[in-house]
Order: C-alpha cells, then structure tokens, then sequence
C-alpha cells in the first residue's frame, strides 16, 4: 500500500471540488480545482446547498433502530450485550453519535461530508479512488479556522470571501497533486 | 454482515415492497412489547410507511444531485453514515431497490441486481397473476419472492 502510493505521488487523489454550507444550510463557499464535474449555475449549487442540509438530516432520522430486550422480559439475556435502556432501543453502533450522511459513493466521484460541531458542513468531491480523504478535510478546516474565523471582518454564516483562505487552500491542494 | 431492512420503489415512486429484518433473532420476545414501551415513553412513534417514505425521499434528492454533478451516465452507488449504510440499484425501468446494511458490508451492488434479475423478474415481473402497476399500495404480495428473498438475505448475505 504504502509503496504503490510512492510510486504514482498521489496522482489518483484528484480533489475535485469543496463546499461550504452553514448550519441553516445555506452556500458560503463553492470553488472547483480540478475538472471531472459538471459545472452548475451559482443558483443550482444553492439549491444543492439546501438540498443536501435537508437530506443529510433525513439520513441521521432514518437510522435503524434495533429493539432491546425489556427489563421485564423474562428471557435471560446474554450477559455481553449491553445494558437496555428506558427507550427501547439501540443505535447499530452505541458507541458513536448518530451522525448523518459522512460519505457517498457514485461511478464518477466520491463525496466525504464533514459536519463541525457548530453545525457548519464541508464537502468535498473527489476521486472515487482517493483512500485517505480524512486528512484533506482536517486540513481543509484547519485552513478554515486560520483564515475564516480568525479573520476580524468574516461575518458569521456569511458567504466565505478571505482572500488568504483562497490562496492557502489553492497552494496547499497544488502542492499535494 | 447484518441486513437492517430492504425496499423497493416502483416508478411511481410507490413503496412496492419492505422488509425488514431484526438482526438478532433472540429479539423476537421483545419485540411484541416495543409499541408499548416506546409509547409510554412520550416518544413520536413513526409508522413504518413513513419510514419507506423517507427512505425514498433521499434516495431520489441524491441520485437527482448525483445525476446533476456527475452528468447522466453516473449512478449513485451508496452512502454511509456513522451507524449504517445505504445500497442502490435502479433499473433502467426506473424500478428502485434499497438496501440498509451495517458499515462492515461489501458493495451490494452485485447483490441488489441479482435479486433484481434471478427474484424480482423471475417471481414477480414473470408471474401473470401480478398487477403491473400498484396504485393502491398493494405491492408485491407474492409468497415465493418473498421465501426466496429471504433465503437471499440470510444465506447468502449472512
């Protein structure tokens, strides 16, 4: 794994495009770095925008819930399974938050979202053959944090226009392909 | 592998079929005491229409986002979430089949088609005794796709 990756230097980690929605699921950032998208009119990528805040909560609502044994039930349950709850059921996986939609997969790209504890929504369009998109999207909001919010004249969930945080964004995605 | 529910839409956006499976068969006890206690508890209790029509609703936003960002020719594929994930296929007749999987399985593409062409065509489509459309919500109401699909899911997925 490690080899092949030296060998062809991330040439298949093509970074498509990024995306910033707020948390009222409105657009505030939309830059496109390489070509392999369609591109849409500035109003369709706000109807994607909204679009997608709205289906991203559907999907977190959707998420099966797998019924518990009652208390009162007298089957004895198994002891390694965990303690029931008031609410009848369990998560797939108690021990992570329910989340929404973290990642899609289609033919032609693969679409990672990642939702800040503030609400605030990346996605990023890639490559269907990227491995480690995690690192891009930390590195992206790392950028995000040092050059949006730090910036005094950014207003709040307000469309992104940071000059610094273009011209990092640009050098840093530049420098990786 | 576990296999949380399947559905499928017809091109009426009608839920044609759903199954679901509780992935631990031990359960089954319980199960009958659910309604009540989740009940009593004050929560909202979504009846599981509902549930298929929520289903639909994403399905349909993202292969129409998918189909916008990625022209015509692209299909969306899957999502995962941090607790399931979500497998699609779509017929060229438009016919939907939806599966929620746990995050460990494989790509079900392979899998939704086969049931698509060795049970949907073959026990369904090919049953003369089955309506072509459903517009009552009458859906597929066939004992051996349903036996069939069954032995699909827990056999051959397992």
């Amino acid at each position: 794994m490690c080899v092949s990756t030296k060998l062809h230097p991330r040439s298949a980690l093509a970074v498509f495009s990024l995306i910033i929605i707020n948390k009222a699921g409105g657009l505030i950032y939309q830059r496109e770095f390489q070509a392999g998208l369609r591109k849409l009119s500035t109003n369709d990528y706000l109807v994607l925008a909204g679009t997608f805040h709205g289906v991203h909560a559907i999907t977190r609502s959707i998420t099966p819930k797998l019924p518990l044994q009652n208390t009162a039930s007298p089957v004895a349950s198994s002891p390694g399974t965990s303690a029931p709850t008031t609410s009848g059921f369990s998560y797939p996986n108690p021990g992570v938050p329910v989340s929404g939609l973290e990642y899609l997969e289609t033919d032609k790209f693969r679409l990672t979202c990642f939702q800040t504890l503030t609400g605030t929504k990346f996605l990023l369009f890639t490559d269907p053959m990227t491995g480690s998109v995690e690192t891009i999207v930390n590195k992206i909001y790392e950028l995000y944090a040092d050059y949006v919010m730090k910036n005094p004249f950014y207003q709040l969930e307000m469309p992104v226009r940071c000059e610094a945080f273009d011209r990092h964004l640009g050098a840093w995605l530049r420098g990786r392909t | 592998m576990t296999v949380y529910s399947f559905y499928i839409f017809d091109r009426h956006a009608e839920c044609i079929y759903k199954r679901r499976w509780l992935p631990r068969p031990t359960s089954v006890a319980g199960k009958s005491q659910i309604p009540g206690a989740v009940g009593s508890s004050g929560q909202t209790v979504r009846a599981g229409d509902d549930d298929a029509k929520l289903v639909f609703g994403t399905v349909f936003s993202l292969r129409n986002m998918v189909r916008k960002l990625g022209g015509e020719e692209d299909n969306f594929v899957s999502y995962a979430t941090s607790q399931y994930k979500l497998h699609y296929y779509e017929t060229p007749t438009n016919i939907k089949f939806v599966m929620l999987t746990d995050l460990k399985s494989p790509s079900m593409r392979i899998a939704l088609q086969q049931i698509y062409i060795n049970l949907f065509v073959e026990y369904v489509v090919k049953n003369p005794l089955s309506p072509v459309e459903h517009p009552g919500g009458v859906g597929v109401n066939n004992e051996l796709f349903e036996e069939s699909l069954e032995q699909f899911v827990t056999r051959v997925l397992a």
